[in-house]
């Protein structure tokens, strides 16, 4: 077998050890990974408390988007009904749209993935407990304020894509617009930092031996999951900003009088929005094939081709971001493009569908909770997916576009792709937290409502449709003869609450968290590995993984893990760790050193939340105070990790010793800033977009840029303080002062081009309100600054613990982070400086 | 990074392909030297898939996991391949 690091695979085979294990090691384990008591829970950080936090909440959103709906269903269940009143209604149909794609369906599965990740890749905790910490705190104290709106009559009412110039300040003079703008890019945040955990987490902490082929497919699901959320929500970020700042200053990006262009809007919005339905369904896809294997007690048929379908719909689906906007006038080549990859899309989805009904054929399954759960997904979900090909086609989406035919698709796709998965992995995973499982009897109940409620409620949609009804109408005429579908989409509405609320019957009468003790276990018969014995360190020891179902194929491994005969059986530092492997063969690395619970995280989530509910309101002070405060929390937090312990190399099972600690790209620090840069940089690439969109669609607005043969200067000091950055960690192996003054140069190396390049274009005469050239260039210096101003304060921070003697030497991982920002903040900056000039020159 | 660059090449051929086509609907406009634009780069996109079919179909073995990656990779470049010739059709309709 080959090796990926240089590790000797044969020494794999010392596992399972034979010689029994001190008894004090499993006491050790429990004292440092303890229950929380009391306040304490508030601060925790391990994936068995926030993953349940993080899905509770998620759910409760889902709860509260739902009443929202049959609040709406209620006042169009006949004509001119009078329930709620039409302004009203505006906010209900946005708060719905926006509170379950953004409160509910991207949280929820990052929840699922923070919650079972670490055990199906039978480590201890995801990688940075404190940040999958932040992002829960960050996301629940924000989505509440955000849904909050609602009761004050400040909830946003632009539809859930916002779109200008409706949502521009002329028209939208209120401060809900800016609820949805500056809470959603808040949220965003959150989803992003879980992302990242998600990603390190799949690729550097899994199981030793547990190869990519070897990988449980809702791991594969996750991870593409995570990399889309990287690649997809800049751009959304970016739109709402630049909408923001648009709102507060005056820059006209998407005013077409100005040189600005609402259609930009259109195309960021829907670059995150269209794959955001992939990001949605792919890890609820991943559940549906680790749960119809188990339904029908054999192996996923086609593994290999579902992990291509993940990885396929990964790319395509950021190809077909345009089909929401056919009815735009874009040109007719530019269209078929787009209709062409939506329909490509489809096949990867028909790939999973078709191994999904090929695996319950060739198994014996069986029609309990999940297995139900499964199937009435693949029936609805096939039933939306085939109005998706049919709105995929142009000449029928100008006829059906904003109609009700497509919410019932829509609907038909998110509740048969994500919803009902869903529950399919409550059922299937409940048994794993709770010391019950759910009621199979009530269960059969569950189903059948919500799925003839499900298919009352929205296949007359179709219809109504059909019938020329548009979407977001608060009332309607008798005469237009769409009083009878809308009654039955309101009974089939109720019914599918109702189903709803057994289910939460059932979790009142039955689901008793356990989290690391008595859970019911595996009731279904799984075999991967979150099934083993659990506790809050999660699994005793951690097993070398052969095959993709380890459980059914060593019987005797669940064992083996209890009694300590695999790695890390005990603490080997004293302290809470896990081990680091290597991305594609997992080989075992270094020993990871966790933060342990710590109330900063919960902190900087409330002031982080403060500051954006502050500018929300326009009260700056409290906004800054905030911000300051956030800050600070950040760096409290960060200020106790990234500390070497006594022991260089420690053994963690077997004879085989590991370092506990390293840096540079092996490190998994390295690898969570280097995404993060991904995210920043897709941020930027937007920006430069939407630059070179604007040339493209207001040729007629373009002003000659700031001349190119100037820029020398500029471009000369960002290459400076580029090179500054990257000595930096050179530097670090003669003294830490050193690299700390490579870096404070490097920032102000930087700061001075961005003042030089923003002087240049201020004496053009050009000013941000007076076009969307104008106000774009600036946004991206503004953006520059932004880089910049973290930039500064990492820079201050390293000061600051090279001063504590907290900077190792020769190699240091905060010093190795701040490098890889700072060179990239030089990077953006000397692209942008070139970019802004080249475009529309001459 | 190699291993990626395998599993991937066939959708990484469809993305380049993808974003160039809409680059030049975006940027270069709708006519006929547009138009034979997208057939040539969808006919240069088809070839290069043909060629990293045919490097990994005479690569060798390897153990389990490399096996995996390659058939993966094979699979990849034929969904990719279809991709590409799909996504350059409406340049041949389009008028």
């Amino acid at each position: 077998m080959s090796s990926e690091t240089g590790f000797d695979p044969a020494l794999y085979a010392r596992f399972p050890t034979q010689e029994p294990r001190p008894p004090e090691e499993e006491e050790e384990l429990r004292r440092i990974w303890c229950k929380p008591k009391g306040w304490e829970y508030l601060t925790v950080v391990n994936n068995n408390y926030v993953g349940i936090y993080y899905l509770g909440t998620a759910f409760l959103f889902f709860l509260l988007a739902g009443v929202l709906a049959l609040l709406m269903r209620v006042q169009l269940a006949a004509p001119l009904m009078e329930i709620v009143p039409q302004a009203t209604y505006n906010q209900l149909f946005t708060m719905h749209g926006t509170v379950m794609m953004f409160l509910f369906a991207v949280p929820v599965v990052e929840a699922a993935g923070v919650l079972l990740l670490p055990q199906m890749l039978a480590a201890r905790d995801l990688p940075f407990p404190r940040l999958s910490a932040y992002a829960f705190w960050a996301y629940a104290v924000g989505g509440l304020c955000f849904f909050a709106s609602l009761f004050v009559g400040l909830a946003p009412d632009g539809g859930w894509f916002m779109y200008p110039p409706l949502t521009s300040k002329a028209y939208s003079p209120g401060i809900n617009t800016d609820f949805w703008l500056l809470g959603i890019g808040f949220i965003e945040i959150s989803a992003i930092a879980g992302a990242i955990e998600i990603i390190v987490g799949v690729l550097r902490t899994r199981a030793p031996g547990m190869t990519l082929d070897k990988m449980p497919i809702f791991a594969w699901a996750m991870l593409v999951f995570a990399v889309m959320i990287v690649i997809a929500f800049p751009s959304v970020i970016l739109a709402t900003l630049l909408l923001e700042i648009e709102r507060a200053l005056g820059w006209p990006f998407f005013d077409a009088a100005r040189g600005g262009d609402p259609l930009l809007w259109q195309h960021l919005f829907w670059f995150f929005g269209h794959p955001e339905v992939y990001i949605i369904f792919l890890p609820a896809a991943g559940m549906m094939s680790m749960i119809v294997a188990t339904v029908a007690r054999t192996e996923l048929v086609g593994y290999r081709l579902i992990v291509l379908a993940m990885l396929a719909t990964g790319f395509i689906s950021f190809g077909v971001w345009a089909h929401h906007m056919f009815t735009t006038g874009m040109p007719p080549m530019t269209t078929g493009f787009f209709s062409a990859a939506s329909m490509a899309v489809s096949v990867p989805a028909g790939i999973q569908v078709f191994s999904w009904i090929a695996t319950l054929a060739v198994g014996k399954p069986r029609f309990n909770a999940p297995g139900l759960f499964v199937m009435g997904s693949i029936v609805v979900f096939v039933t939306g997916g085939l109005t998706g090909v049919m709105v995929a086609m142009v000449p029928f989406d100008w006829q059906m576009h904003d109609s009700y035919f497509i919410v019932a698709h829509l609907h038909y796709v998110l509740i048969g792709g994500m919803v009902f998965p869903l529950f399919a992995a409550f059922y299937h995973w409940i048994p794993m937290v709770s010391r019950r499982a759910l009621s199979e009897r009530l269960a059969k109940w569950v189903f059948g409502l919500m799925f003839v409620g499900m298919n009352v409620a929205f296949m007359p949609m179709h219809l109504a449709g059909l019938m020329g009804m548009p979407r977001r109408v608060y009332t309607y005429l008798l005469e237009h003869g769409w009083d009878l579908p809308n009654l039955v989409s309101t009974i089939g509405a109720f019914l599918l609450a109702l189903g709803i609320l057994l289910f939460l019957i059932d979790l009142a009468r039955n689901f008793r968290l356990a989290p690391g003790e008595g859970n019911a276990g595996n009731v279904h018969g799984a075999g991967t590995l979150e099934w083993l014995p659990n506790a809050l360190y999660a699994a005793r020891s951690i097993p070398v993984v052969n095959s993709r179902e380890p459980l059914w194929d060593d019987p005797q491994m669940s064992d083996d893990v209890a009694k300590g005969r695999y790695f890390l059986p005990r603490s080997a530092t004293g302290l809470r760790e896990t081990i680091v492997t290597s991305p594609l063969r997992a080989e075992p690395q270094y020993l990871q050193i966790m933060p342990g619970p710590s109330p900063w995280p919960l902190a900087a989530a409330v002031f982080t939340a403060g500051f954006f509910l502050g500018l929300t309101v326009q009260a700056y002070p409290f906004a800054i105070a905030s911000g300051v405060l956030a800050v600070v929390g950040v760096l409290r937090w960060l200020w106790e990790t990234d500390r070497r312990v006594g022991m260089e190399g420690v053994d963690i099972g077997a004879d085989i010793r590991v370092p506990t600690y390293v840096t540079g790209p092996k490190s998994h620090g390295w690898w969570a800033m280097v995404i993060l840069l991904v995210v920043m940089g897709m941020i930027f690439a937007m920006a430069l977009f939407s630059l070179a969109f604007l040339w493209s669609n207001q040729p007629g607005h373009w002003a000659p840029p700031a001349p190119l043969a100037a820029a020398w200067t500029v471009l000369l000091l960002y290459a400076a303080a580029l090179a500054l950055a990257v000595a930096a960690r050179a530097l670090l192996r003669r003294g830490a002062g050193w690299a700390v003054a490579a870096l404070l140069l490097s920032v102000l190396a930087a700061g001075a081009a961005l003042w030089l390049d923003h002087g240049q274009w201020r004496a053009t005469g050009l000013i941000p309100q007076a076009s969307g050239q104008a106000a774009s260039v600036f946004a991206l210096q503004a953006l520059q600054g932004c880089a910049l101003v973290i930039g500064a304060l990492m820079a201050a921070y390293c000061a600051a613990r090279a001063v504590r003697g907290l900077v190792s030497q020769p190699a240091n991982n905060t010093i190795d982070v701040t490098m890889l920002f700072l060179a990239y903040a030089a990077g953006q900056g000397l692209v942008g400086a070139l970019f802004t000039r080249v475009i529309g020159i001459g | 990074m190699r291993s990626w660059a395998i599993l991937l090449a066939g959708l990484i051929v469809w993305a380049v392909h993808f974003f160039l086509l809409y680059g030049i609907g975006e940027f270069a406009g709708e006519g006929k030297g547009p138009r034979l634009a997208v057939l040539a780069i969808t006919a240069l996109a088809l070839a290069v898939v043909a060629m990293l079919a045919r490097l990994l179909l005479r690569a060798p073995g390897g153990d389990g996991f490399e096996r995996w990656r390659g058939r993966l990779a094979l699979a990849g470049l034929l969904l990719g391949g279809l991709a590409v010739l799909w996504q350059g059709l409406p340049a041949l309709l389009a008028r």
